[in-house]
């Protein structure tokens, strides 16, 4: 499933992601969860299905304080849907091939930009934020204790990590301008992957299969 | 005629009323290599940003004199900064380290077997071929700096500028970097430096440019980095500055093989 085209990934994650809000609960949502929670199993049961369980957990317990039992099984199955697919879709699909599939498909750099600088965003800023700890624990700061260390730890994390970010904003926004991207720019993709036609077929069918189910629930549904 | 030319170039930053750069002149031809020598806040690094044209232009502050920039005669013919943070000039955009090298060339709209070509003989320049599958946010400080520098190197600028290359290297980095930029200026690419390690500078620049409170205070061969002057600035090579503290005479020596050779004498 990996090696389908990033678009397939992310259209059959958004259509069921959509298909578990158009159709009637319980049935529809039970339908979608399963095959959302079915795609993740596929992907790896302990990297994928697991974290995307261990989300959607908490979301069943709120649901389950606020709503009666039908209206949390209601709700539930649907965000049940929401979470699997976007962890699903989340493991499965590395951000450069993102990028060249939308560098490929001509849309502009500063738009690919966006979602990948989102997506490499995370683990910088956690790496950073791990040696800012390791900083302040060297410098006899405990992370650990009772709430109030805890919150004096969390402001000397903060503080640097906000400041360090910022100055590299400015620093990167010379670097990317020094390298040529520049709003506008006509980008060469350098491994745009495989769209064939199947899978193009196969969105469209998605897209379809989404206006329809929408439409028939209007019409019948009200 | 000269690849770089600053015509009496005085630098604003935004908010600030003193000048970085005070009426700088200074031209670099094609294939010369310059360094900038100076203390913190001498104004080399400003220079390098002028001479990128991202300051004013995307710094901001104000502008007085001329710069002129005659691209050409390598590739797109521009001109490309690496500045002195390696972490922080990483494209977000790459998950590999040969993509990030791609990146450049990829955003001049090159044919891919052109990009092909450019990003492997960067690596190859900088030996870091092996890095090439690696996730660039996992590479320590000289490999990113490597990576940085064949991120530019790849998109064949005319002019090249270099702020404190080799602050994140290891001797053996240090050393392929040096070799790189008499490769680039021996293949008619004009490369500008601020440098704080002088001693390399004898076999690598063809000028040494002294600044001193945004001004050029004095512009010669490498061989001012001997110059008495320098020495009290604390901005001379190693061996100049040993020979003088040792009291053993003017001139001083620039290189291990001159002082050998002044000893025999």
């Amino acid at each position: 499933m990996s090696r389908r085209h990033p678009f397939t990934l992310l259209a059959l994650a958004a259509a069921l992601t959509a298909l578990a809000w158009i159709l009637p609960a319980p049935a529809g949502g039970l339908g979608t969860a399963a095959a959302a929670l079915a795609l993740a199993a596929a992907a790896g049961p302990r990297r994928v299905l697991l974290p995307a369980l261990a989300t959607a957990a908490p979301f069943w317990l709120f649901l389950l304080l606020l709503h009666d039992v039908p209206s949390t099984i209601a709700i539930g199955l649907r965000l049940t849907t929401m979470i699997a697919s976007v962890v699903w879709v989340g493991a499965l699909l590395p951000p450069g091939r993102l990028v060249e599939a939308m560098v490929a498909a001509g849309w502009g750099v500063t738009a690919a930009y966006l979602f990948a600088a989102a997506l490499s965003a995370v683990p910088l800023l956690k790496a950073r934020a791990q040696r800012i700890v390791d900083a302040q624990r060297c410098r006899g700061l405990s992370p650990r204790g009772g709430l109030g260390r805890r919150l004096r730890a969390l402001r000397a994390l903060a503080l640097p990590l906000v400041l360090s970010v910022l100055h590299e904003v400015d620093e990167r926004a010379l670097a990317l301008e020094t390298r040529g991207f520049v709003p506008g720019a006509r980008r060469t993709p350098l491994a745009p992957p495989q769209d064939p036609t199947a899978e193009r077929a196969g969105r469209w069918l998605l897209l379809v299969a989404c206006a329809g189910a929408l439409a028939w629930r209007i019409a019948w549904h009200g | 005629m000269a690849r770089l030319t600053f015509e009496r170039v005085s630098f604003w930053y935004p908010a600030t009323e003193r000048p970085a750069l005070r009426e700088v002149s200074l031209a670099v031809a094609p294939g010369e290599v310059v360094a900038l020598v100076g203390k913190v806040g001498a104004g080399a690094s400003t220079l390098l940003l002028v001479a990128a044209d991202l300051a004013p232009r995307v710094v901001g502050g104000k502008i007085e004199g001329t710069v002129d920039f005659q691209g050409g005669g390598r590739g797109k013919g521009g001109r490309g900064i690496v500045l002195p943070s390696p972490w922080t000039q990483l494209s977000g955009m790459a998950f590999k380290v040969w993509d990030e090298v791609a990146f450049g060339p990829a955003n001049l709209g090159w044919p891919r077997e052109r990009i092909v070509r450019a990003v492997d003989r960067s690596l190859a320049a900088l030996d870091i071929g092996a890095l090439a599958a690696r996730d660039p946010g996992t590479l320590s400080g000289g490999e990113l700096q490597r990576v940085v520098i064949a991120g530019i190197v790849a998109m064949e600028p005319a002019l090249v500028l270099l702020d404190e290359p080799t602050a994140e290297l290891d001797l053996e980095g240090t050393t392929l970097v040096w070799r790189l930029v008499r490769g680039l200026a021996g293949d008619g690419c004009s490369v500008v430096m601020a440098t704080s390690d002088p001693d390399a500078l004898p076999e690598v620049a063809d000028r040494v440019v002294w600044m001193e409170h945004g001004a050029v205070r004095r512009i010669g061969a490498p061989a001012l980095l001997a110059d008495e002057s320098l020495c009290e600035a604390g901005l001379a090579t190693t061996v100049a500055d040993v020979w003088r503290m040792a009291r053993l005479g003017a001139p001083y020596p620039l290189t291990v093989a001159q002082a050998e050779r002044r000893w025999r004498q």
